[in-house]
């Protein structure tokens, strides 16, 4: 919910604009199985991602619902860290004056969690959708 | 009150039994034992409703109004007004400086035509009205007191103004005020304090003048570009009687401006001549026939139709194969703007790169604002100033008329490549409903998809904004109809969905539509007492709300200032939360009457909890489900 439209809605469609051509792009190129394993704790990190930066407002709780998806994470644990210090994009907020051991746990705990999107035409509401939507004229 | 009893019986019988209530103890046998009073002597001046006239009496004597039980007040004289215009509702909240007005409403226009809608705040009630125009095209008439109403209304009227919405708004007042309440509510130049985000304002300071005015507040109200307007009326003025009774002049509602024909050919030539031609609408849809207008144009030259978002009506059915901007690698070489308030990036842009913007709107007809909703200067290659839906028949003919048949086949081709780009792209946007389809709290998609299968078999319409759960609503739900969606605020303050939802509502119920609104736990929060409204007048509509506890968009927006002066993030959040304690919003719904289920935090209980409640919306009450939602 935005309270000041004309500031929100304009600087969270930038944030999904951008980030989500910026950030996904990157992050699919590189199968997250060649990442080696995170250095942070993930359970702090799960405190750190919905508490105290409380990165779900862009992302969703789960790193999937937001923009962009952080889930499945692909990008390694230092090019994560040299990202979120310094963005390449406008709408993403620096944390560069996060400690470096709140970063690594946020990494951890993203990269723990688990991607829960199941293929459409499992999902009936959603198949339904698609059917309707392929037969309207 | 029945028919059977006199009104002026009534009357005299109703003041005896109020006077009879004043006398105090003390005098009470010297009241007994007192004559009747004798018959009120009413003024024969033929301008006893002027207003002067009315101030100069109410210096000198009682004021007649105490006393009054024979002859005509001037409020029911306002009333035939009112009922001539046809306003089939009147929200409003109660106040002195328009009891005579409210009297009038109540009693000799016996609660019908305008009906009373009671509100338990200003803006919710023009906010109501807001809504219930764009679904019933037409407005709704709004009264409110001196000074406080209005200000309290000032914020949904520019909402309406932004957003080019009718409303027709009276305001009470003193021209001579006593005492310390009556003061304030009245002012020199009322319409001063909300003049720079209403079309019209005026004050009738005779019984013609009302007349007069009321039937011109309407018709500007309603010419295009439409926008709300504010009619002060002073209480000396409703309180005094009718002798000599004006005349109430016929409404005429002027036909709205078409487009001059030579530039409609030449918008005609240029469309039919372009390789990729774009159409983008904002404000357009007076009326359920721009909807057929527009699909009829889009469909002649194969276009693809860009509704621009947020600030539009969005008037063009959302599965269509020309829903769209053309697809990956569509660069339109020329773009036709109708009723888009703001084309100056556009102009801009094709200036750059030797492409052609046109604009139809009634925009161009604009006097000028101290609000900057009307954008930078568009330096277009060809404007229209005239109504876009009024253009539409003659523009479309044109452009048949300059189809020839090499050009119809390129457009055929071209039709069928946009068509499947735009289906392909839709899919894609569909199956994106996936991602956290189980999750809790619930996504924004899964929210809208149960919605969408349960009422599947019924004539809904979406009566709130959707600037919160961003374009879900028109990727799984097919906007088929004019009346499916009813457009955002305007204005981008929060709100409005709220209470305009339920004035959208209102106006659905007579056709036996379905209403549902997707609210913010925000926008909510702003005027809650507009579902005691929805209660009391059993306004069938299924309130949803999107409860994701914060203002989120200014959560990131601040945790990107954090970043920028490199002052840690984890402060973000305060000021921008609405949790610790975590509102409940169904128990706020049943405070108010309502039936109501939540908060639901996990999907799998979301389709049990609509059906219940919309069960209950079918038989013709208003119902809300508070869903704990994911941020966006």
């Amino acid at each position: 919910m935005s309270k000041v439209y004309g500031v929100g809605i304009k600087v969270s469609v930038v944030l999904v604009a951008l980030l989500t051509s910026a950030w996904p792009a990157a992050a699919q190129s590189q199968a997250p199985t060649a990442l080696a394993a995170p250095t942070g704790d993930a359970q702090r990190g799960k405190v750190v991602f919905e508490t105290t930066l409380r990165c779900f407002a862009c992302h969703g709780y789960d790193g999937q619902t937001g923009s962009p998806r952080l889930v499945p994470m692909a990008r390694s644990e230092d090019i994560f860290l040299a990202y979120v210090r310094k963005p390449a994009t406008q709408g993403m907020p620096s944390f560069a004056a996060v400690s470096e051991q709140q970063l690594r746990d946020a990494y951890a705990y993203i990269r723990s969690i688990p991607q829960a999107a199941p293929a459409p035409d499992s999902v009936p509401l959603i198949k339904g959708i698609l059917d309707r939507r392929t037969k309207a004229k | 009150m029945a028919d059977s009893i006199d009104r002026r019986d009534f009357f005299k019988g109703a003041a005896l039994g109020a006077a009879g209530l004043v006398v105090t103890a003390e005098k009470a046998a010297d009241a007994v034992a007192a004559p009747a009073a004798p018959p009120v002597t009413l003024p024969t001046d033929p301008h006893v409703h002027d207003l002067a006239y009315a101030q100069a009496q109410s210096t000198v004597t009682t004021p007649p109004t105490r006393v009054t039980t024979q002859g005509r007040p001037a409020s029911d004289f306002m009333v035939d007004v009112l009922k001539k215009i046809g306003f089939e509702y009147a929200a409003i909240n109660p106040g002195s400086t328009f009891q005579g007005l409210h009297e009038s409403l109540i009693n000799y226009g016996k609660n019908t035509a305008p009906e009373l809608l009671t509100c338990l705040h200003e803006e919710a009630a023009v906010a109501m009205a807001h809504g219930y125009a764009k679904a019933a095209g037409k407005p709704m008439l709004v009264a409110v007191h001196g000074t406080v109403g209005l200000l309290h209304s000032s914020m949904a009227l520019f909402q309406a103004w932004a957003d080019r919405v009718p409303v027709v708004l009276i305001v009470g007042h003193h021209r001579n005020p006593s005492g310390v309440i009556n003061r304030p509510h009245s002012a020199q130049d009322m319409g001063l304090l909300v003049r720079s985000f209403v079309k019209f304002d005026d004050e009738a300071t005779n019984l013609e003048r009302f007349a007069e005015a009321a039937m011109r507040a309407y018709k500007i109200a309603m010419t295009p570009p439409m926008g709300p307007v504010v009619l002060t009326v002073a209480a000396e003025l409703q309180e005094s009687m009718v002798t000599n009774e004006p005349r109430i002049p016929e409404l005429v509602v002027p036909a709205p401006p078409q487009g001059e024909s030579a530039a409609v050919r030449e918008a005609a030539r240029l469309l039919v001549a372009s390789e990729n031609p774009l159409i983008q609408i904002a404000k357009l849809g007076r009326t359920p026939k721009a909807w057929d207008l527009l699909i009829e144009l889009a469909e002649t030259l194969q276009a693809p139709v860009d509704t621009l978002g947020y600030s539009s009506w969005q008037k063009f059915p959302s599965w269509h194969p020309l829903y769209g901007t053309g697809g990956r690698g569509y660069t339109p070489d020329v773009t036709l703007g109708l009723e888009v308030t703001d084309m100056s990036a556009q102009a801009r842009a094709a200036r750059a790169s030797n492409r052609k913007t046109i604009s139809i709107s009634a925009e161009h007809l604009f006097q000028g604002s101290n609000i900057h909703d009307y954008g930078r200067y568009a330096d277009v290659d060809l404007a229209i100033a005239a109504d876009a839906e009024a253009t539409l028949p003659s523009l479309i003919e044109e452009v048949r008329r300059q189809i020839t048949p090499a050009r119809k086949s390129a457009i055929e081709a071209r039709g069928q490549r946009v068509a499947a780009a735009h289906k392909a792209g839709q899919l894609d946007g569909i199956r994106e409903a996936k991602y956290g389809w189980d999750a809790s709290p619930v996504s924004v998609p899964r929210l809208i998809a149960e919605l969408g299968d349960q009422i599947a078999k019924d004539d809904w319409a979406i009566v709130s904004g959707h600037q919160f759960t961003g374009d879900w609503q028109r990727r799984l739900l097919n906007h088929d109809k004019p009346y499916r969606y009813n457009g955002d605020c305007g204005g981008f303050g929060i709100g409005y969905d709220t209470p305009a939802s339920v004035g959208g509502a209102l106006a659905h119920k007579k056709n036996g539509r379905l209403s549902v609104a997707i609210v913010g736990d925000g926008d909510l929060n702003y005027s809650p007492g507009v579902l005691w409204t929805a209660a009391h007048h059993k306004i069938p509509l299924l309130f949803i709300v999107h409860n994701n506890r914060a203002y989120h968009a200014e959560v990131m927006i601040i945790q990107r200032m954090c970043g920028v002066r490199g002052r840690g993030n984890e402060n973000a959040h305060i000021g921008n939360v609405i949790a610790d304690p975590d509102p409940n919003y169904a128990q706020l719904a049943k405070a108010y009457g309502m039936y109501s289920e939540g908060p639901i935090e996990h999907p799998k209980d979301l389709a049990g909890a609509y059906q219940r409640a919309l069960a209950k919306v079918r038989a013709g009450e208003p119902a809300l489900i508070d869903v704990v939602s994911q941020p966006r």
